[in-house]
């Protein structure tokens, strides 16, 4: 597992969005004694350092997704529909305000571009992605930093860091891949490709740093 | 109708493996399944001993000298719907047999006319062994709750890999992985290190093969548990399996270690049928209806998965 993987915080618990609040905390107790002591099964496969970085981890997905209301803010901000069969979870921290903010909006905001046939092959074409071509896409299509950080939810300080390839400014890689992938259906681009070929520029940037 | 192959590994010698393989047989057969029991431990086939049968002078061998075909080779037992090839331990060894006669036993199983075709391998990963592994339909590992087992099991996953790859890889790439993995034992490599992500990166593999094996699981079997502790390892295996390996395992149980199997197997004669009342026998039981209705392709409805005493 490395920062190229789109390991989310349910992939690093090992359940699905979908699943139940107490399938959660048995994965994450699960988890704790593979990680946590003396397990067998972690010898020979991962160094103490490893299993304690797993740990980590472990922890840091565990105090998200371990609690109601920013489980909630995660599975929104990462785009996941954690209501098991359409049913609504009892929503604990979430006050009503933000359903009408919803209605208030009305239908998504997409601003008017340019169409440029030249350009639109290119990023057919294109198969290396780092933050710079991604700027380049944002400002083809006319979104600025505020609209497009308004829409995505996701603050303008870090998709500027996304574009200049900046891991200083960026939280934990799992969110960075989270962000570019919402980005990339905002600006309606290859998800899987970009991502992909994105997350190994930002590696190497990691490493750098 | 084909026959479906299961195939029972290990990474180590005397884990439980042929003990699994035939209650696993016997509890198919109980759940009304036409089952074929393959003694392919060519280090020193015991199946005959643990289903309590004399042996005879028929055995594979007879198969891969060319001189029967499979299915001549059949001999019934004493358990409605299992019938059973007896295994061979003289002067030949895996090597002996060629990559194309493993194929066309494989083949040969599949063509049968029994509902599934268990195959007990012998211990460790040779790549005879990985071969049939590779082709099954379902893949069975047992282990048992020792370091030293569940080691082996982790370079067996190893040499599957390695083994499902190499012929979709060219040889230069295959070198790279393998100094790859030899390097992140030595932890030069930072951080942990995932096969898939790594093949993902690298060059020169078909990975659309790796992504066929991703999905369907390895059916991960915990024998002669002791302890609560023993009861929860198999969700760590799996764990790391996920974790470090990135393919997908399958915890389907864990066997108790039970007096009654031990006393049954000096007695030859099958604990399942000796004692069915024991709890490894329901464990069992659970553990093959869980493999039945989540085997690809299976056409087994809930009702005919009860179990026929």
């Amino acid at each position: 597992m490395d920062v190229n993987s789109k390991y989310n915080y349910y992939e690093i618990l090992e359940v699905s969005p979908q699943s139940h609040q107490t399938e959660v905390n048995q994965a994450y107790e699960r988890m704790k004694v593979t990680y946590g002591g003396d397990n067998p099964a972690i010898y020979t496969i991962f160094s103490e350092e490893e299993a304690r970085n797993m740990l980590n981890l472990i922890e840091e997905a565990f105090s998200v997704l371990g609690n109601k209301s920013l489980r909630t803010d995660y599975d929104e901000k990462m785009s996941f529909n954690s209501k098991p069969d359409g049913m609504a979870p009892i929503s604990v921290g979430r006050p009503i305000a933000s359903m009408t903010d919803k209605i208030k909006k009305g239908p998504l905001f997409k601003p008017e571009f340019k169409m440029n046939a030249i350009f639109e092959a290119e990023i057919k074409e294109r198969t290396d992605w780092d933050g710079e071509q991604i700027k380049k896409v944002r400002e083809y299509k006319n979104w600025t930093l505020e609209s497009l950080a308004e829409t995505t939810k996701i603050s303008g300080y870090y998709i500027q860091g996304i574009e200049k390839l900046e891991p200083g400014s960026l939280p934990a890689p799992v969110f960075v891949r989270g962000y570019v992938s919402q980005i990339c259906r905002v600006l309606s681009l290859d998800e899987k490709k970009v991502c992909d070929s994105f997350m190994k520029y930002y590696k190497k940037a990691l490493e750098r740093k | 109708m084909s026959a479906k192959v299961w195939v029972v590994g290990s990474g180590k010698g005397g884990v439980g493996k042929t003990f699994v393989s035939s209650s696993v047989g016997i509890t198919l057969s109980k759940l009304n399944q036409s089952v074929l029991l393959v003694d392919f431990d060519l280090s020193g086939a015991n199946l005959h001993t643990t289903l309590g049968l004399q042996l005879t002078d028929r055995n594979l061998r007879n198969f891969f000298d060319g001189s029967h075909k499979l299915v001549d080779l059949v001999q019934p037992t004493n358990i409605p719907r299992l019938s059973y090839i007896q295994g061979f331990w003289d002067d030949w060894s895996l090597s002996d047999i060629s990559l194309d006669q493993i194929r066309r036993f494989a083949e040969s199983c599949r063509t049968t006319e029994y509902d599934i075709v268990i195959i007990d391998l012998g211990a460790g990963s040779g790549w005879g062994n990985m071969e049939l592994f590779k082709l099954a339909d379902e893949r069975l590992l047992v282990v048992d709750p020792e370091p030293t087992s569940i080691e082996k099991s982790y370079r067996y996953l190893e040499a599957f890999i390695c083994h499902s790859l190499r012929e979709n890889a060219s040889a230069e790439s295959f070198l790279k992985i393998q100094n790859a993995l030899r390097e992140y034992r030595n932890k030069n490599q930072k951080g942990l290190f995932s096969f898939r992500d790594y093949l993902h990166n690298a060059t020169g593999f078909s990975f659309d093969h790796f992504e066929q094996l991703s999905k369907q699981p390895i059916r991960l079997i915990v024998n002669s548990t002791r302890s609560r502790p023993d009861l929860e390892l198999g969700f760590a295996i799996k764990s790391v399996c996920n974790k470090y390996f990135d393919i997908p395992v399958d915890f389907v149980g864990s066997i108790d270690f039970d007096n009654a199997v031990w006393q049954s197997i000096r007695g030859k004669e099958p604990v399942l049928i000796a004692k069915p009342f024991t709890p490894v026998a329901s464990q069992f039981l659970t553990i093959c209806r869980h493999l039945l209705s989540s085997s690809r392709n299976s056409n087994f409805s809930a009702n005919q998965l009860k179990a026929v005493v």
